[in-house]
């Protein structure tokens, strides 16, 4: 039995890799990094993968179930990723494997049947995390309307204020979560500082770093590309929206959430439609804003970038409070603006 | 280089192994040790004692670590953790995340 790394660039290796996935119900995606596989007298009988800091596609031939065969996989996975600095890993896989690794060490942190499970080990779990909000919490025992907003923010516009601004009259207290995962053209820290100061007046809303646990690239990574099959990123969505209800919203004791509606984009269209279907059943009441308009447009983050990206930074002006525009014409924004230019990414 | 993070790892999730990760941090202060084990409840203190006298030994002081038996021996998990801290020591000079 030996273990080889898997030259994911070779078609025919590739093509054997998912032909052995196949038949176990799982699908090779093309955002895998790193691939490796156990042969036995030259036959596949195991195989795992990485994508970023998720692992998957982790899968042993049905005769070799119950001989260490999954531990061997994910050890060696796990040892890579500790290579490239990561001490903490996700695990996706479909729910029937679940218990496999449970078996392993790994926490079951959400399902979505009958397609997606996701799984975590190592550091930084999802208490730490929690333990973190905790700070955050406002001890307002006659609070009766506690809502939550989580904004990705490619830049805060007056559309994100307007929906901050509706949320903060009609909540005691708002969590803002902020999408961290630096997918996005504005960076985590730039979007972070632009929501803060374009929510300063309003001052029963806190905007907390979302992590690892909320809209990121291990519960929602449709949400980052471009478009994908309705059911995987409703899938997904469930996964997400089930961590938000199971863990997020019991800590800070969250009874609202707010979210635009979205007429443009796809998949956060899915997500809205998954959270009307959950959240009620969870004693989250989901509260759809229609988007903020301007001249009987939709103001929008995409609308931003697209106006920055034919150089037209000048009537962003009026789709920007105040604080983003500023930055926009600063010094900083210089390397930003170059990068929109150059792109034609979604995010 | 005080302020830097140095991470280290050994062991795996196999059988009778135990996977143990380790990291020094400015932001920890004192010794934090996460233990997933399925005999916690019979092993758990002995297990933490077992890591906590390897660190004494070592002359650790802050430090946090998580560890994820799989039914290890007790010299198994002291290994291990000697093994991870001194993997991170010997990182200290490459930044990590």
């Amino acid at each position: 039995m030996d273990i080889r790394v898997i030259n994911i660039h070779n078609n025919s290796e590739k093509e054997r890799i998912s032909q052995f996935l196949i038949n176990q119900n799982l699908k090779y995606g093309n955002d895998i990094e790193y691939t490796i596989a156990l042969f036995e007298e030259k036959q596949i009988i195991g195989t795992g993968s990485i994508s970023g800091k998720v692992l998957k596609c982790i899968a042993v031939d049905e005769s070799k179930q119950r001989e260490g065969i999954a531990a061997k996989i994910v050890s060696r996975l796990v040892k890579k990723q500790f290579e490239n600095g990561r001490t903490k890993n996700f695990l996706f896989t479909s729910p029937d494997k679940i218990d496999q690794f449970t078996g392993l060490g790994f926490r079951l942190l959400s399902v979505a049947e009958p397609i997606y499970a996701l799984l975590e080990m190592g550091m930084d779990d999802i208490d730490q995390y929690l333990h973190v909000l905790k700070k955050y919490q406002k001890t307002d025992s006659i609070a009766k309307i506690i809502s939550t907003l989580i904004i990705n923010a490619n830049p805060f516009t007056l559309g994100h204020q307007f929906l901050v601004k509706k949320a903060s009259t009609e909540s005691d207290i708002v969590y803002l979560f902020v999408v961290r995962e630096d997918k996005s053209l504005f960076p985590f820290e730039t979007r972070f500082s632009l929501i803060e100061e374009g929510c300063r007046s309003f001052d029963n809303v806190k905007v907390i770093d979302g992590g690892d646990y909320i809209i990121s690239s291990a519960t929602f990574p449709t949400y980052f590309t471009r478009e994908s099959e309705k059911e995987i990123v409703s899938g997904q969505a469930t996964l997400d929206a089930n961590i938000f209800i199971n863990y997020i919203a019991p800590t800070l004791k969250i009874n609202r959430r707010y979210v635009g509606n979205e007429p443009y984009c796809g998949t956060t269209s899915i997500y809205n439609q998954v959270l009307k279907k959950v959240f009620p059943s969870a004693g989250i009441e989901i509260k759809e804003v229609p988007r903020f308009e301007l001249d009987g447009k939709a103001v929008s983050a995409s609308s931003v970038r697209e106006l920055i990206k034919n150089l037209k930074i000048n009537e962003t002006q009026k789709l920007l409070p105040s604080s983003t525009y500023r930055f926009l014409i600063s010094k900083e924004a210089n390397p930003i603006i170059r990068k929109i230019i150059a792109s034609n990414s979604r995010h | 280089m005080k302020d830097q993070v140095n991470i280290g790892q050994a062991g795996t999730l196999e059988s009778s192994d135990v996977l143990v990760f380790v990291r020094f941090s400015p932001q920890q202060k004192g010794i934090k040790i996460d233990l997933e084990s399925p005999s916690e409840k019979c092993f758990g203190k002995m297990i933490l004692k077992s890591i906590e006298d390897v660190l004494n030994d070592l002359g650790i002081w802050n430090i946090y670590i998580k560890v994820h038996d799989r039914g290890a021996l007790d010299c198994t998990i002291r290994a291990r953790v000697e093994t991870a801290v001194k993997r991170a020591q010997k990182n200290k000079g490459e930044q990590e995340e």
